[in-house]
């Protein structure tokens, strides 16, 4: 087992694309989504289908990506989903004050030996609710998927330094990918050594708390080895004087016409979304027909 | 034993702050990611990740600016690694929790005494308490949970969890720390 990078070269449009224009269309398009308390489903709807579109275009093969998928099903459709279509909770006024019609009304069910009961009511308003959470949700998890498999680890700290963030700040985050490896290399090496003097990685004995604490073996050598090494990365640096003086960066970023267009495109969909926001509309929307579902 | 290492102030940012920053950030990554993929204790719907006790511990270690980086990056790490995508809430609030227990850095001065694993446990639980209570309250917005969801669905499991990792590991890790501190005399 190897620590590894999701990352491989594609020759695809999504990979063409400079990183700091991918970074800016994501922050624009989640500030978009979630800070602009946008509910209308026909407006989520056209940003979803392009965040597909765009999900399609970075080519992620299946089976490199399905336990993402897995992991953001679950999670969008069994905790938000349910969250939204049993309580409405999360919503706009108009989905948390519902009095629509009943779609579907389970029989109620005695828990024994309390005084409870359950009775799950599911209505017009709240059933669309959950849809437009899940679209809602969905469109942001699209975008995010595909950033670890396809922008080249190696990137992100060049990438952060144009954006503006300062030099030290942006050269930690290039280390820290460059440290991935060589810790996950440790961590197995040191796995493999304790195996070789009796410990059981895989033991199931004992309580939580034991188990815990046996872990020490494993993650105290390799935190200290760690360490160690930072004190002789730290001589290096300082015999090269880092930090003394602005540093420049092998890989060079150059925004082409592509690039422009793509933050264009961020930019006004979070300003439309803005807008349309401070005019009073984008108010949680359900389908006329939606409503017949219930006669 | 006396702290030896730099005593610089505590949110002085140089070479140190660059290169334990890092190694904090790559380290969580690492830990957190052999977590999403290795099924490891779990009560209830609490989960342990060990990661979270040597986030603190870079945070008493090296200050707040370490744990805040070890913390954001390294979650961002972890789940680049596991292919989940990028949740910034949850970066934000993993950095949080490394960077308050980093406001203690000074107040700790002998790694082995009782007093100072006392100390760095409860700036750990402050740290896990903020850190996780904002990732939960955001999810609001980010998500669409209700308060009570957040509270209980995210926030509870997730405190308990960390904290519970961090009374245990955190001590063997600052015990560990002392004695490579003493070796290497900085």
């Amino acid at each position: 087992m190897l620590v590894a990078w999701k990352y491989r070269p594609r020759n695809t449009f999504i990979q063409r694309l400079d990183p700091r224009a991918r970074l800016t269309f994501l922050a624009c398009i989640i500030l978009a989504v979630s800070g602009a308390q946008v509910w209308d489903f026909r407006l989520l709807l056209p940003l979803f289908i392009l965040s597909l579109v765009l999900y399609l275009l970075a080519r992620i093969e299946w089976r490199d990506v399905w336990r993402a998928w897995a992991f953001i099903l679950f999670l969008v459709l069994f905790i938000v989903g349910i969250n939204g279509l049993l309580a409405g909770r999360g919503g706009p006024t108009a989905v948390l004050q519902d009095q629509s019609a009943v779609l579907f009304r389970s029989p109620t069910l005695y828990i024994p030996l309390t005084p409870w009961s359950i009775t799950i009511t599911i209505t017009v308003v709240r059933s669309f609710f959950a849809i437009t959470q899940i679209v809602r949700m969905l469109t942001m998890a699209i975008l995010a998927i595909p950033i670890p498999y396809t922008m080249d680890p190696s990137i992100y700290g060049v990438a952060f330094r144009r954006m503006g963030l300062p030099d030290k700040a942006s050269f930690t985050m290039d280390l820290a990918f460059r440290f991935i490896p060589t810790l996950g290399r440790d961590f197995l090496i040191t796995v493999d050594a304790q195996r070789a003097r009796g410990y059981e990685v895989e033991s199931a004995r004992g309580g939580v708390i034991n188990r815990l604490r046996r872990l020490a073996p494993l993650i105290v050598p390799v935190t200290m080895s760690a360490i160690v090494t930072g004190e002789e990365v730290i001589d290096a640096l300082d015999l090269r004087a880092f930090g003394a003086r602005p540093r420049t960066w092998y890989r060079q970023l150059h925004f082409q016409l592509r690039d422009y267009l793509f933050i264009a495109l961020g930019v006004a969909v979070l300003a439309t979304f803005i807008a349309i926001r401070i005019m009073g509309y984008g108010q949680f929307w359900v389908p006329e027909w939606w409503y017949n579902l219930a006669k | 034993m006396e702290k030896q290492m730099e005593q610089s102030g505590l949110w002085s940012f140089g070479t140190r702050q660059v290169v334990y920053g890092a190694i904090g950030a790559a380290l969580y990554g690492v830990f957190s990611w052999i977590t999403n993929v290795i099924p490891l204790p779990a009560a209830g719907n609490v989960t342990f990740r060990p990661a979270v006790a040597v986030l603190i511990f870079f945070g008493i270690a090296y200050g707040p600016w370490v744990g805040l980086i070890a913390g954001l990056v390294g979650n961002t790490l972890g789940d680049g690694l596991s292919g989940w995508g990028f949740f910034w809430n949850w970066s934000v609030g993993n950095g949080l929790m490394g960077m308050i227990p980093g406001l203690a850095m000074n107040m700790i001065r002998d790694y082995r005494s009782g007093r100072s694993i006392g100390i760095a446990i409860g700036w750990g639980a402050l740290g896990i308490a903020i850190g996780m209570l904002f990732a939960s309250l955001t999810e609001m917005f980010v998500g669409g949970i209700d308060l009570s969801t957040a509270l209980v669905g995210y926030f509870t499991p997730a405190f308990i969890g960390n904290l519970v990792v961090t009374v245990i590991l955190l001590p063997i890790l600052m015990v560990a720390y002392a004695a490579v501190v003493s070796r290497r005399g900085r």
